[in-house]
């Protein structure tokens, strides 16, 4: 039988051969039968060596040709292949991906911690520093320095929880102002963030609470700024819509002394205490009142966090209860 | 306090608006807390025509009205009242009415006739004690209108809170100055002057201030030849629309007088004054009184007593003596009108526990030149109310005169310059004299000002530039920012690692909770601490909330352990809780409080779709890990610890150096029997203050070697004592250069395992940074580590 013929017939097997896998392994293990290092392919071109140099030219274009031709008769089968398996991929392979995904779990800040950041990051974007006080605190830091007079009913206004020794719980973040400004030449400006404690407990009173303290002295920041800055706070955590009311009030500590209120719903909130920093507050940290001036202010952070995600009972945020704080 | 609206417009004129009156009352500093209707609920009530009475069939003393209640048809009611005649107006309390007093109306039958309800007596109604007869209105209203409609509306009461630098505001005196303030126009003031018909007052009594620090002025009047009775109903419905109850005529009358003007009275039976004489001194040590409650109080020589010829009458300014009391049989009386120290009147009252009106008053600060006035008008309106003939003239002594801001010069550059207004002096002095303040501008520009004697608050410029504000209105003034960077920018050192642990404990899926730092006392032998650990010395408070929680804690670990058992007593069993906090550790001065945060994993065990949960303490040693990797700390994990609250089997410690940053272990028995938890829980405690001395390390990039990677799995046969950690650093200081990571990727005993045994699987990882791996080296490399296992672990290779 001729090269030739012999070419012809190895080449037409492969291609039935081919044909007839049924798999990319069957298609592969076919493929070693032609062109593999014992294949018929293979002991084509080993045979050329045989041939003498005149015919040998010819038989090895030949052989080459078709080891070319049964190399794309396998390219084409096996993407033939491929393809079916693919199709049959996509007709049989039907995952329920109604079950749950396999998330990481998710933890929880705590609802004041999250308003107290978003304040935080509010306040430093307007220069703030941030500051930070004790929560056991002396009577001077908490009210004698803050000019409440000894034997005076503004003591009343915040029910007090003493501890042994003369100390107390700080009624209010104000004791920072005192620590903070004792000592610093303004201008300056703080916030201080912090835990807060009465002698009060009842359906909308828990005995601790969180504030917001900010302080910013310099010697022209008026009460327009304190206006200002509260509007613009106000705004970032109520949306552009708030309305504000500023009420007259008292607060030894400062003067003018006022009382702000958010809208909510049909009403006011209560949000916090504010004023111009009182000259004897000013004294009382070593900075000349008559050179420098302030405002200073405490809004209501457990508050805010209840408004801004609808907790109408204030137990909900002290009582660990885990099916309301996973829902936050 | 409580204003009527009605009362108050006799005093000054009101806005048309109630609402508008309000507000601005409101954002001038009365907060009002609640409004108040006073009268009876009249609701279902109706107004009835009588249009025609018959005398009842069975009954001479009743009667049947027919009736026109606005109704198709009159309907028929069977009333007892004499005066019921047709042709009058009445209020009917038809079927289903529910009365002021609670009575629900029926329709019924009476001696056999049928009755639709009710013709009402003003007792019935709530309105007065008249219950001789049917009250007929004097009304034009149709037949069925609502009573509430046809009747005079009762006060409207307007319950202020007032801060307590205004005393001045505590009376109808200076409500009506608020107002006139805000509104302007004219105080319509009561009339005061007493008709002085009888002998001088100076012959029955005579006054004298021995303490002049403590009474700066004391006032009498003398009336004699009073009827003590029960108040016209005038007086007693002003007195209830305040708020007070009624007593007598005279006790009302100096009531009544105090809420007019803000100065406290008392009304003393003078017969029961002895020796013509009556003054003011202080206490002498372990004196005593019986006070007008009955109670026998023991005073102190701070404390200040109205004292006759013989002994104390009364602590001044809080309470009445019993023995001096008006009682019916009282005939003569002496009025005290005084000024009293604020802040000698506040301690008395605050020791004895004795909060009254007077002492409210007395505290916050009366007028001090308003005794005379209030004394005068007591003396007129028991006159007119309780007959009798006052005396004439007032017998008066003064103490010291007190400190009292008389000028304050006001620089409107300044209050400008505070305010960031651009007010004139001239706008100043007017707003200013809108509260009583007299101002006179200065040729430099400065303003003179005198406050009046009512304001005890005013004593700083800063004081008028509040009041300029308050009358100009906050609203009024600008809204501007702040310009500049004001100082440097800082942050308290511990704040952004407190918040880094946060965000690590949260990104490791725990639910952060927030609790009230009040702890029972046995915390510290419930968690079993021994007697020198820290966190056993706590602050006690000296006014806890409750009685059972009486200390501050020093460790956040017991109340986490108590909000675990809450969520288990709610059914919830698989979830973590953290709680990050300051604690209070005693010490010199002021406490210490370092930051603390605790996690507690609770897991049921419950069956999960994808295979997740595993035992507790892992998972809470996983969260350990994870914080200190997420706060690039370079924690070593080791085996036990020292916490006496873990279980000791089964707990760890993470150390930095030879520093204690974390413990984790599973709750010991002991202290979950202590805590009620019956289901799986650990805890990881973390030490945050004492991270902030840690070193953080700073990532540092080691360069992805560009060479494939061997990857050999053993798994080995060992005693179950062997501890994994132990072998897995023997295998990676044993697996050469070449051994870039050793993990244990399985454990398995049980079949196929022998007693006391228990497989565990490593899989190494070998790769080199700057040739490929030869197959010879990886395997020697494993050799050497097989041969570590059987030599020194007793290992045997599956």
């Amino acid at each position: 039988m001729s090269t030739a013929d012999e070419l012809a017939r190895i080449l037409e097997e492969a291609g039935v051969a081919f044909e007839a896998a049924g798999s990319l392994q069957d298609l592969r293990e076919t493929r070693a039968r032609f062109l593999g290092k014992k294949g018929t392919v293979t002991a084509a071109l080993r045979s050329l060596g045989g041939l003498p140099a005149d015919e040998r030219a010819l038989a090895g274009q030949q052989v080459n040709r078709t080891k070319g031709e049964v190399e794309a008769l396998f390219e084409a089968r096996k993407a033939a292949l491929e393809r079916s398996a693919r199709s049959r991929d996509l007709a049989e392979h039907r995952l329920d991906v109604t079950l749950p995904g396999a998330a990481p779990p998710r933890g929880h800040l705590h609802p004041i911690a999250r308003v107290e950041r978003d304040m935080c990051a509010f306040f430093r974007t307007l220069g703030y520093s941030i500051e930070d006080g004790p929560e056991v605190e002396t009577d001077f830091h908490n009210f004698g320095a803050l000019n409440f007079p000894e034997d005076h009913p503004a003591r009343d206004l915040q029910d007090t929880i003493f501890v042994e020794g003369g100390n107390l719980l700080r009624t209010h973040t104000s004791n920072v102002q005192i620590r903070a400004m004792t000592g610093r030449e303004p201008p300056f400006r703080f916030v201080a963030p912090g835990r807060v404690y009465r002698h009060d407990l009842d359906a909308t009173h828990y005995p601790m609470f969180h504030q917001i303290e900010a302080f910013c002295v310099g010697e022209d920041v008026t009460f327009a700024h304190l206006k200002g800055t509260l509007y613009a706070f106000a705004r970032h955590l109520f949306g552009q819509d708030a309305r504000v009311r500023f009420r007259a009030h008292f607060f030894p500590f400062t003067e003018p002394s006022a009382e702000m209120d958010v809208t909510w719903g049909e009403g006011w909130l209560e949000w916090g205490g504010c004023g111009m920093i009182h000259p004897k507050v000013l004294a009382n940290c070593g900075i000349d009142p008559d050179r420098w001036q302030g405002f200073a202010f405490g809004m209501a952070i457990d508050r805010t966090a209840m408004l801004r995600y609808g907790i109408g009972n204030i137990r909900h945020l002290f009582d660990g209860d885990v099916r309301v704080l996973e829902q936050l | 306090m409580r204003v009527g609206l009605g009362w108050l417009s006799e005093w000054v004129d009101l806005p048309a608006s109630r609402e508008e009156l309000e507000d601005r009352l409101t954002v001038g500093g009365l907060e009002i807390e609640e409004v108040i209707q006073m009268g009876p609920s009249l609701d279902g009530l109706v107004v009835g025509h009588v249009r025609q009475r018959v005398q009842h069939p069975d009954a001479d003393r009743l009667s049947v009205c027919t009736v026109d209640l606005g109704g198709e048809a009159p309907v028929e009611i069977v009333c007892g009242a004499p005066n019921v005649a047709a042709g009058q107006a009445v209020a009917v309390a038809p079927h289903g009415t529910v009365l002021p007093d609670g009575t629900k109306i029926k329709r019924g039958r009476i001696r056999g006739v049928k009755s639709n309800g009710m013709i009402c007596s003003s007792r019935e109604l709530g309105l007065g004690d008249d219950h001789d007869g049917i009250l007929v209105l004097e009304t034009d209203a149709a037949a069925g209108t609502p009573l509430a409609e046809a009747m005079p509306p009762g006060e409207t009461v307007l319950d202020m809170e007032i801060t307590p630098n205004r005393g001045d505001w505590v009376s109808m005196l200076g409500m009506a100055r608020e107002v006139r303030a805000h509104y302007g126009g004219a105080l319509r003031m009561p009339d005061e002057e007493p008709p002085e018909d009888g002998p001088p007052a100076a012959d029955a009594i005579s006054v004298a201030i021995d303490d002049g620090a403590g009474c700066h002025r004391y006032v009498a009047r003398i009336v004699r030849d009073v009827r003590v009775g029960p108040s016209p109903a005038w007086l007693v419905d002003r007195l209830e629309a305040a708020g007070l109850r009624p007593v007598n005529n005279v006790v009302d009358v100096t009531n009544l007088v105090m809420l007019e003007y803000g100065q406290p009275l008392h009304a003393f039976d003078l017969e029961r004054l002895r020796g013509g004489q009556i003054g003011v001194r202080a206490a002498h040590a372990a004196e005593k009184i019986e006070t007008l409650d009955g109670e026998v109080r023991e005073l102190l020589p701070e404390d200040l007593l109205i004292v006759d010829g013989e002994g104390p009458v009364a602590v001044a300014g809080v309470m009445g003596g019993a023995d001096s009391e008006v009682s019916d049989a009282t005939t003569a009386l002496l009025i005290e009108s005084a000024h009293f120290e604020p802040s000698r009147v506040r301690r008395t009252a605050r020791r004895l526990g004795l909060h009254s009106d007077a002492s409210y008053r007395f505290e916050r600060g009366v007028d001090p030149e308003g005794q005379a006035r209030a004394a005068d008008r007591a003396a007129r309106l028991i006159q007119e109310i309780a007959g009798g003939t006052v005396a004439k003239g007032r017998v008066e002594a003064l103490g010291e005169t007190p400190a009292r801001t008389a000028e304050i010069v006001l620089d409107p550059a300044r209050a400008n310059r505070l305010l960031g207004t651009a007010l004139s002096g001239a706008e100043m002095v007017a707003l200013l004299g809108r509260v009583d303040v007299e101002a006179s501008e200065q040729a430099d520009g400065s303003l003179r000002c005198t406050p009046p004697s009512y304001r005890n608050d005013l004593h700083l410029p800063v004081d008028l530039v509040e009041e300029v504000a308050r009358i100009y209105g906050y609203g009024e003034i600008d809204e501007a920012m702040p310009e500049g960077t004001l100082g440097g920018i800082s942050e308290p050192p511990d704040r952004s690692l407190r918040e880094a642990v946060r965000d690590a404990l949260v990104g490791a899926g725990l639910v952060e909770v927030m609790t009230f730092p009040a702890s029972p006392p046995d915390d510290a032998d419930a968690l079993r601490l021994p007697e020198d650990d820290p966190r056993r010395p706590t602050l006690q408070l000296v006014n806890p909330i409750t009685s059972n929680e009486p200390t501050l804690r020093a460790t956040v670990v017991p109340g986490l352990l108590r909000l675990v058992r809450g969520n288990l007593a709610r059914q919830v069993d698989r979830f973590t809780l953290f709680e990050l906090s300051r604690v209070f550790r005693p010490g010199e001065g002021l406490p210490a409080e370092p930051l603390e945060a605790a996690a507690a994993v609770v897991d049921a065990g419950e069956v999960d779709l994808w295979g997740a949960g595993a035992p507790v303490f892992f998972q809470a040693k996983g969260m350990g890990e994870r914080l200190f990797a997420q706060l690039e700390v370079e924690a070593r994990f080791e085996p036990g610890g020292s916490e006496p609250f873990l279980h000791p089997g089964a707990c760890g410690t993470f150390r930095v150096g030879s520093q204690d940053v974390a413990s984790v272990g599973e709750i010991h028995p002991e202290v979950a029997a202590r805590f009620d938890i019956e289901t799986p829980t650990a805890l990881l405690v973390v030490d945050v203050a004492g991270l902030l001395a840690v070193p953080r390390r700073r990532p540092h990039l080691e360069e992805v070697s560009r060479h494939p990677h061997v990857r050999r799995d053993l798994a080995v046969l060992l005693d179950r004592g062997v501890a994994a950690g132990e072998v897995l650093e023997a295998i990676r200081k044993r697996g050469g250069g070449s051994l870039r990571s050793a993990r244990v990727f399985d454990r398995y005993e049980g079949k196929g395992v022998p007693e006391g045994k228990v497989s565990l699987a490593f899989r190494l990882v070998f790769q080199r940074a700057d040739r490929t791996l030869l197959d010879s080296e990886v395997s020697k490399a494993v050799d050497r580590v097989v041969h570590l296992l059987e030599e020194r672990f007793g290992g045997e290779l599956r």
